[in-house]
């Protein structure tokens, strides 16, 4: 297999709410990476995105997004793998290149949710649950959400304090991150133990807040992928290794899973990965992690193995996991302050972590001159998960 | 057997209980299940009130959670005037009665309740 690397990596435009069409706001990223790679010869484009059939009216994103760049004669396809889209269409583009059979391909991630009202985006979110034992007795992702963390409030003691840490931390990145949704800096008082509290920060499913998760948002990012042994033909540099690759399972229901306080696909697809790039835990200088609860940022780390079952919460109490921490994670403010448009997600994650590595991330660079990042995208609630690893090998 | 006590999906091969349905087993992948009751009566072991419904979901808010009935777990809408009255390790009992509209169409399952 050939080795592949990343030497473009675009969001074109802020995420929040876009005015324009899915496709003109999925060209914008496109460009950018394009842009930034140097290069407009691309063999595939595989979009990643989950429901623009049901919310936008649009099926084959691949198609449409080759057509109104010009990319001919490039061939595409769009990808849906639920909110873990974007990393799984990383990974095909991935296998693509590494089999032989693309020497160039381009990830485009969008995704265009505000469109729709808020029950019926809550709805299309819910209908990636089982449809007979959760969809139909009115399981939202909130409250898969709120199950797994009152039973990790439970087990291990974490508190609602926790959770606002996360969420407090992943704003400050958020801050620093041009493209973020939410750039607002939140406090403990403002949202949790002043009176006002309780307005700015209603209960949602209990024990879950508003800011214990994600927004719904609009956006796209772009990720240009080469074969390794073509990459000396663009300037690009420093050269980003996609370094391992990961996917892991589990079942659709949760509550079929043994011990639903551990994310077994986050654990098999991080382990893939990690033994894929020759890499162990230690190696890893930051980590974007699926967010889209902040219990989820907890129980992910824990899972893929960063930090023991239980324990994950005693780092955000003692600032580790900050932007100046031993071990940043969200340095791009998270699905939390980022936002969460589902199909992008997975692929800014990615667009992160080649800007940290390459030193380009602007205000929220992190020090000490990153070699490794890791990414995890978790798709479903925890049933399909990818796991990605990129290194930088020149610079 | 009445659609109207919970069941389960026992393998024939293994024996193993499932709920939901399965098209192999996750025990030993055979193919052949006979349906089974299995207890009216659970323990709840996590739960929330979800302030934000679904579209299809009339009330303003719904409790929910995952209930252990020993062989497998169901998740479903629980019925109770408040969340202070749940707690995990409480028992709850199975009714059959509407839990949502899709399309305009009624949808039936278990709603849980104190006994
Ligand atoms: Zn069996």
């Amino acid at each position: 297999m050939r080795d592949v690397a990343i030497i473009g990596a675009g969001i074109g435009s802020r995420w929040g709410k876009y005015s324009g069409s899915l496709i003109e706001m999925m060209a914008k990223a496109s460009l950018s990476a394009i842009d930034d790679a140097g290069t407009d010869e691309i063999d595939a484009v595989f979009v990643a995105n989950m429901g623009a059939g049901r919310i936008n009216n649009q099926t084959a994103l691949g198609s449409a997004l080759i057509d109104y760049l010009n990319l001919f004669p490039a061939v595409g396809a769009s990808i849906e793998n639920g909110p873990a889209s974007g990393a799984t269409a990383a990974r095909i583009g991935y296998m693509a290149i590494a089999s032989g059979v693309h020497d160039v391909v381009m990830i485009t991630g969008g995704e265009k949710m505000r469109v729709a009202p808020g029950p019926v985006v809550t709805d299309f979110v819910a209908t990636m649950a089982h449809p007979e034992a959760e969809y139909i007795h009115g399981i939202t992702f909130p409250s898969l959400g709120a199950f797994l963390a009152r039973l990790y409030f439970e087990k291990y003691g974490v508190t609602s304090e926790d959770l606002a840490r996360v969420a407090i931390k992943n704003h400050q990145n958020g801050l620093k991150n041009p493209h973020a949704h939410i750039q607002q800096k939140i406090t403990m008082e403002g949202i949790l133990t002043s009176r006002e509290a309780k307005l700015n920060n209603p209960m949602i499913a209990d024990p879950l807040h508003l800011y214990d998760m994600c927004p719904v948002s609009d956006g796209s990012a772009s990720l240009i992928l080469c074969s390794m042994d073509k990459v000396q033909e663009f300037e690009r540099t420093p050269i980003i290794k996609f370094a391992g690759t990961g996917q892991g399972m589990d079942t659709m229901a949760v509550h079929e899973r043994e011990d639903p306080t551990f994310l077994k696909a986050v654990k098999i697809a991080s382990d893939q990965a990690f033994k894929m790039a020759g890499l162990t835990r230690e190696d890893i200088d930051l980590a974007e992690i699926h967010d889209a609860f902040e219990i989820l940022e907890l129980a992910e780390l824990e899972s893929a193995g960063f930090y023991e079952r239980g324990k994950s919460h005693l780092s955000i109490r003692e600032g580790e996991t900050e932007l100046l921490g031993k071990f940043p994670v969200n340095t791009s403010g998270g699905l939390k302050a980022r936002g969460h448009p589902v199909g992008a997600t997975g692929v800014a994650q990615l667009c992160e972590l080649v800007w940290q590595l390459r030193g380009e991330a602007g205000e929220r660079q992190v020090p000490n001159d990153p070699k490794h990042g890791y990414a995890v995208n978790f798709g479903g609630f925890g049933n399909n998960v990818v796991s990605t690893i990129l290194s930088r090998i020149t610079g | 057997m009445s659609e109207h006590i919970p069941f389960g999906y026992k393998c024939l091969n293994c024996g193993k209980l499932h709920y939901p349905k399965h098209g192999r087993c996750l025990q030993c992948k055979h193919r052949e299940f006979e349906k089974v009751p299995v207890s009216s009566e659970g323990t709840l072991i996590t739960f929330t009130q979800l302030k934000a419904p679904p579209s299809g979901i009339e009330s303003r808010s719904l409790f929910l959670g995952v209930i252990d009935l020993g062989d497998v777990r169901y998740t479903g809408q629980i019925e109770v005037e408040s969340i202070d009255s749940l707690h995990i390790g409480m028992k709850l009992v199975a009714t059959w009665k509407q839990v949502r509209t899709i399309d305009n169409r009624s949808i039936y399952g278990f709603v849980w309740g104190p006994p």
